[in-house]
């Protein structure tokens, strides 16, 4: 009778989680048809370490913006704090030798700072704040470098491969990941997120102080992503690239509305934000490997986007939307 | 009854600059650049100087006022560069095999992007500039897909006429860029089109209580700013007679800013074409001028990124809005 | 036995000198009791209560605790720290927040250690104090997916909780505001909602704000009623016999004198009817509304606030929808999910006395005007906006209804409320619709103002446009209706004349 009892839990366990987190369902779906259709290129271990490979830089530029989604806001200015945090890294590495490195957290914890007095004081949204302030970013790091992406020795320690196959980046990203859930799950912080996502008036009501986390939920974001490419810059290779590409900007986002946190905020965070990451690289390595043209595929993740923002945005009821 | 006041105050009293600082603003920034350039290049005030602002300008305009017609309903419209390049690439492509069909082509394709805006904002209830995020990654693969990447070069030259060929010492484009703007301006501040255009940004609510069909005023307008943008990429190939999908990188945010500079506030309901040229020349001629100075894109990026933010902060009418993500 | 919990006296409160909030008033409630405060929108009922929690002070006045003068508190936490805390009308509970969350929202610091929170005691906790209070869920359970009137208790436990966390002394019994809790609930949920009310009177006593006569009888055990910023009436329910209508006068009732007669013009033209409505549901809103409304007449929906009549009329608008019935217009039946506009061009134009949501405030008046009256200024073949039709257009209403301004050219932020009013009016008497629904269409204007204000929809009656009135104010359905239909708890209970209305509402 027990043993009964016990599988019933899990049953119920597996069919809430799957309810509460259906990309679950693209994902196993997604791995069942590119297994099937190409078993040998998609498993190979070269695949594999692709996939890992995608998948650091999409997560690590994903994972702090989600704190800010958490809150309704949004924050777009990821790539240029490691843009400008790269840059910055290269001037300051005579002074402060190998913890010149610091220099890209400070930036994302600054940045994070200023925008949110900006958005909370100002009231200016956050989307065209974020995304005027990444403008000016790339300006002022192509200024500071004269144009060049700027190479960095000293860090190539975080690269060294450690497993066979699995990319270091990757296992230094594991803990970060890690941090960040813990964080959602079990600081106060987050349930003022959360509360602020859910109920903005509400949470005044029962007397937060709502200026100050939005603040720190830029902060937070900001801080993240700079921890995060620390990783990112010996990763993508020692330097911090010039341009502004779209899908750089564009495919954290989708990785967060993929993964199921609603862009109104409210729910959700960095585990679905994992979820969604891995999701979106298996989607688009999969198609990569596909006959379908390259451009093709960058055309299916806009119309990916625009998908999942309808099906989340289903839950917006009676919500004003401009 | 209307009580016969006469104005005894003074014109210049510190109350009223503040109420019409929205105008005086922007007409004393341009007054401001065009001294400090001229100052540092004498050339730019010369003709040749003026014909580089004009070329600069005028497709700029064109694409500034479509998208001064969203913000005043208080949406966004991020396709424009993306419409706008799809719409020059496909002037270029095909020019040879269906000749002048491209244009109505073109234009009906750009329509249609603009109705799908549309409807995403008004049926799906996707946030407008999520939903023109979305679109145009959509359309640079679209770009991407149809031009390869390469570089196209118009050979036509009837079509390169219509932008370039001169007419009292003006290149054509020039009247093109003006006239679509007194359309424009005309359209805001004269038609019904444009009163219902000014009640949804202004008062969302009081739209629909008005005899206004707001979704529908929604669609029309996104239609609007995909056939602009369309018509400035058509001039805009014509004018520069070639380009890639490098065309209208960058533009976002300037194009942006040229509208808030102008005096059009996020928050919608208020400014216009009109006021939107004061911001196109605003941007275009300091960007004209830096590239005269040989100052570098960076500083150019970073200079709209703050004009974009400052603007945007001066413009706002915070008191109507309450919550703000 | 006096066990008086907490006493104010004499409270003033006025905003920007002008409004007088409160003048004078005094109220007080004690242990283990229920008590109510009642009275209409704009009584002082939510001022009151921001002044026992902290959100404003008074300009004057004393509060005692327990017997001592004690100060007004001067922020949330300080009035949980004597015991009050109060639960919103709205707005007050975090969907996407599970239970246990919610209920220590704001005082997690009781329950971090080494900067995580301790989730495992306060699951316990929450079970356990739900547990007191008798209610039944899953501390594990998003706020979103209770029903309402659990949630409604949720937020209650929550206040009694943090009463309990911040209070200084554990002797302290909460006192809990609860504002118009039974708003958004369905009867069935109000019943549960009150059950438990009454069993948790054991572990705290209740300041309860309620416009709904009929559960302020019924569950409270003593009633201030307050009308216009001042203490009207007190009962004590448990000694007096009262029915509803007696408490219904004391909330709105009007000196007899304060009627100014009628014109008369009590006969409506002709005989046909221009919107019929049949049974008209909309449930938990209101039920089976039937009636006809003949042309160049005006019906009034009267009740008290939560009675379902600013619903009725909003539904006609077009700015809901029914669930069952049959509304027609004009001999062609309407569907029961039109917008606005759609409503419009049936006739059907919806006048709101809160400006704000119906004018442009950044507009002229003369573009305020227009806008809903665009055929008539729009060029024939081009067209384009004639301005000199606008403007004279605009300049015939400003002289009609005598609106105080410099030009038609003003914008609307300028001008006085009356004057705001006055405009939205004009724009009505310039469309000229068939049908005009006023909901509360001289909120927060002076008399002046009002008495034009009526004179012009006497106007436009006897012009043969027919309306519908919704509003707090009785004397304006005694100038204006010619029939008055008084709602309660969602149905239409009597029909009254004019004059008969008067005699029932006169004190």
């Amino acid at each position: 009778m027990n043993n009964r009892n016990s599988k019933n839990k899990v049953f119920q366990r597996i069919k809430q989680t799957l309810k509460m987190h259906p990309v679950i369902i693209v994902l196993l779906a997604l791995l069942i048809i590119f297994g099937s259709i190409y078993p040998d290129r998609f498993f190979s271990p070269i695949n594999i370490k692709s996939i890992l490979r995608q998948f650091v830089t999409l997560m690590l530029f994903a994972l702090g913006p989600t704190f800010v989604v958490l809150t309704g806001s949004l924050d777009l200015s990821y790539v240029g704090v490691w843009m400008l945090g790269g840059v910055l890294v290269w001037m300051v590495k005579p002074i402060l030798g190998i913890f010149a490195i610091i220099m890209i957290p400070v930036v994302g914890v600054t940045t994070g700072f200023l925008v949110g007095v900006i958005q909370t004081k100002a009231k200016i949204p956050s989307f065209i704040l974020t995304l005027s302030l990444l403008m000016t970013y790339t300006g002022l790091a192509a200024l500071l470098a004269e144009g060049y992406p700027r190479a960095v020795e000293g860090y190539e320690f975080i690269t060294a491969p450690i497993i066979r196959y699995v990319p270091s980046t990757f296992l230094w990203t594991i803990p970060i990941i890690a941090a960040a859930i813990f964080f959602m799950k079990y600081t106060r912080i987050c349930v003022y997120l959360n509360a602020i996502g859910s109920n903005e008036e509400g949470a005044r009501l029962a007397g937060i102080n709502v200026d100050k986390y939005k603040i720190l939920a830029f902060m937070l974001s900001g801080g993240f992503t700079g921890v995060g490419a620390i990783i990112l810059f010996q990763h993508l290779g020692g330097s911090a690239q010039m341009e502004l590409k779209l899908n750089t900007l564009v495919w954290p986002l989708v990785a967060i509305v993929l993964g199921g946190t609603p862009l109104t905020g409210g729910s959700g965070g960095p585990q679905r934000t994992l979820l969604g990451a891995i999701t979106f690289t298996i989607f688009y390595r999969g198609l990569y490997l596909s006959a379908l043209h390259p451009t093709m595929v960058t055309l299916l993740v806009g119309v990916l986007l625009i998908v999942a923002i309808i099906i989340s945005a289903r839950g917006l009821k009676g919500v004003t939307v401009t | 009854m209307i009580q016969e006041k006469s104005m005894t105050r003074p014109k210049l009293s510190p109350e009223w600059l503040r109420r019409n600082m929205a105008t005086i603003g922007p007409i004393t920034f341009v007054i401001a650049v065009v001294a400090v350039f001229q100052i540092i290049n004498p050339f730019f005030l010369s003709y040749q100087g003026f014909i580089t602002l004009v070329y600069a300008m005028s497709y700029f305009l064109i694409a500034s006022c479509g998208l001064t017609f969203v913000i005043l309903t208080g949406s966004f419209d991020f396709s424009v560069p993306s419409v706008l390049r799809l719409s020059a690439l496909i002037s270029v492509m095909y020019i040879e095999k269906i000749g002048f069909l491209v244009i109505p082509l073109a234009l009906v394709v750009c329509l249609v992007i603009g109705f799908i805006n549309g409807i995403l904002l008004a049926k799906f209830k996707v946030p407008s500039f999520l939903a023109t995020l979305g679109i145009s990654i959509v359309l640079e693969g679209i770009a991407w897909y149809l031009s390869k990447g390469h570089l196209q070069l118009m050979h036509n030259e009837t079509f390169r006429s219509l932008a370039t060929s001169f007419l009292l010492g003006l290149p054509a484009i020039f009247y093109w860029g003006m006239g679509v703007w007194i359309i424009c301006t005309f359209l805001a501040l004269a038609t019904a089109f444009g009163r219902r255009t000014y009640a949804v940004g202004g008062n969302l609510q009081g739209a629909g209580l008005s005899d206004i069909n707001v979704a529908r005023q929604r669609i029309y307008v996104f239609m609007l700013s995909g056939f602009l943008s369309g018509l400035a990429g058509i001039l805009y190939m014509s004018q520069m007679g070639g380009g890639s999908v490098r065309i209208g990188a960058d533009m976002a945010i300037p194009l942006f800013a040229s509208v808030v500079a102008g005096g059009t506030a996020l928050t919608g309901g208020v400014g216009g074409p009109h006021r939107t040229i004061l911001g196109v020349i605003i941007i275009t001629w300091i960007q004209a001028g830096m590239a005269m100075l040989a100052i570098g894109q960076d500083i150019q990026m970073i200079t709209f990124g703050l004009i974009a933010i400052g603007m945007s902060i001066a413009t706002m009418d915070r008191k109507r809005i309450k919550i703000v993500k | 036995m006096n066990d008086k919990l907490l006493e104010v006296k004499e409270v003033y409160k006025t905003f920007d000198e002008v409004v007088h909030a409160l003048k004078g008033v005094s109220i007080e409630a004690r242990k283990n009791e229920i008590v109510g405060v009642v009275g209409e929108n704009g009584a002082g009922k939510s001022t009151l209560m921001k002044i026992l929690v902290g959100v404003y002070s008074p300009d004057k006045g004393e509060l005692y605790h327990k017997g001592k003068l004690v100060p007004f508190p001067g922020n949330p936490k300080e009035a949980a720290k004597r015991g009050i805390s109060i639960v919103y009308q709205e707005n007050g509970v975090i969907p996407w927040l599970k239970v246990y969350q919610f209920l220590f929202l704001g005082h997690e610091d009781k329950y971090i250690q080494f900067m995580t929170l301790q989730k495992d005691s306060m699951k316990q906790q929450a079970c356990e104090i739900l547990q007191e209070l008798h209610v039944e869920c899953d501390v594990d359970a998003f706020m979103h997916e209770l029903p309402l009137s659990n949630q409604k208790m949720i937020e209650i436990a929550r206040a009694i909780l943090g009463v309990r966390l911040e209070r200084e002394d554990s002797d302290t019994t909460p006192i809990i505001i609860l504002d118009e809790p039974t708003a958004p609930l369905t009867d069935d949920e109000c019943k549960e909602l009150f059950r438990d009310l009454l069993k948790m009177k054991k572990n705290a006593s209740f300041i309860f704000i309620s416009h709904i006569i009929p559960e302020v009888m019924e569950y409270t055990d003593r009633v201030h009623v307050l009308r216009d910023g001042n203490l009207v009436a007190q009962y004590d329910l448990s000694k007096e016999k009262m029915t509803e209508e007696d408490l219904f006068r004391a909330i709105v009732g009007r000196k007899s004198s304060e009627y100014i007669s009628r014109s008369g013009d009590s006969e409506a033209l002709g005989e046909d009817t221009i919107l019929s409505a049949k049974n008209l549901t909309k449930r938990g809103h209101f039920y089976d509304i039937s009636f006809d409304l003949i042309r160049g007449s005006c019906i009034g929906f009267f009740g008290p606030a939560g009675s379902g009549k600013s619903r009725i009329i909003r539904t006609i608008a077009g700015l809901t929808n029914y669930d069952e019935g049959e509304l027609t217009a004009k001999e062609q039946m309407l569907k029961p999910d039109e917008l606005p506009h759609v409503r419009l061009s049936r006739g059907i134009g919806y006048f709101s006395g809160e400006t704000g949501k119906e004018l442009f405030l950044n507009w002229s008046l003369s573009k305020n005007i227009s806008i809903i009256n665009m055929e008539k200024i729009l060029g024939k073949i081009t067209r384009v906006i004639q301005f000199s039709a606008e403007r004279k257009m605009a300049e015939k209403i400003v002289q009609k209804l005598e609106i105080k301004v410099p030009s038609v050219g003003t914008d609307c932020y300028s001008l006085s409320g009356g004057n705001k009013q006055k405009v939205s009016v004009g724009k009505w008497l310039e469309r000229n619709p068939d049908i005009l629904l006023l909901d509360d269409p001289t909120i927060g204007i002076d008399v002046g103002a009002r008495e034009d204000i009526y004179q012009v929809l006497l106007e436009m009656k006897r012009n043969g446009i027919s309306m519908i009135l919704v509003s707090d104010e009785p004397k304006e359905y005694y100038i204006l209706c010619n029939k008055i239909m008084f709602v309660m708890d969602g149905r239409i209970q009597k029909v009254l004349g004019p004059e008969e209305f008067r005699k029932v509402m006169s004190t």
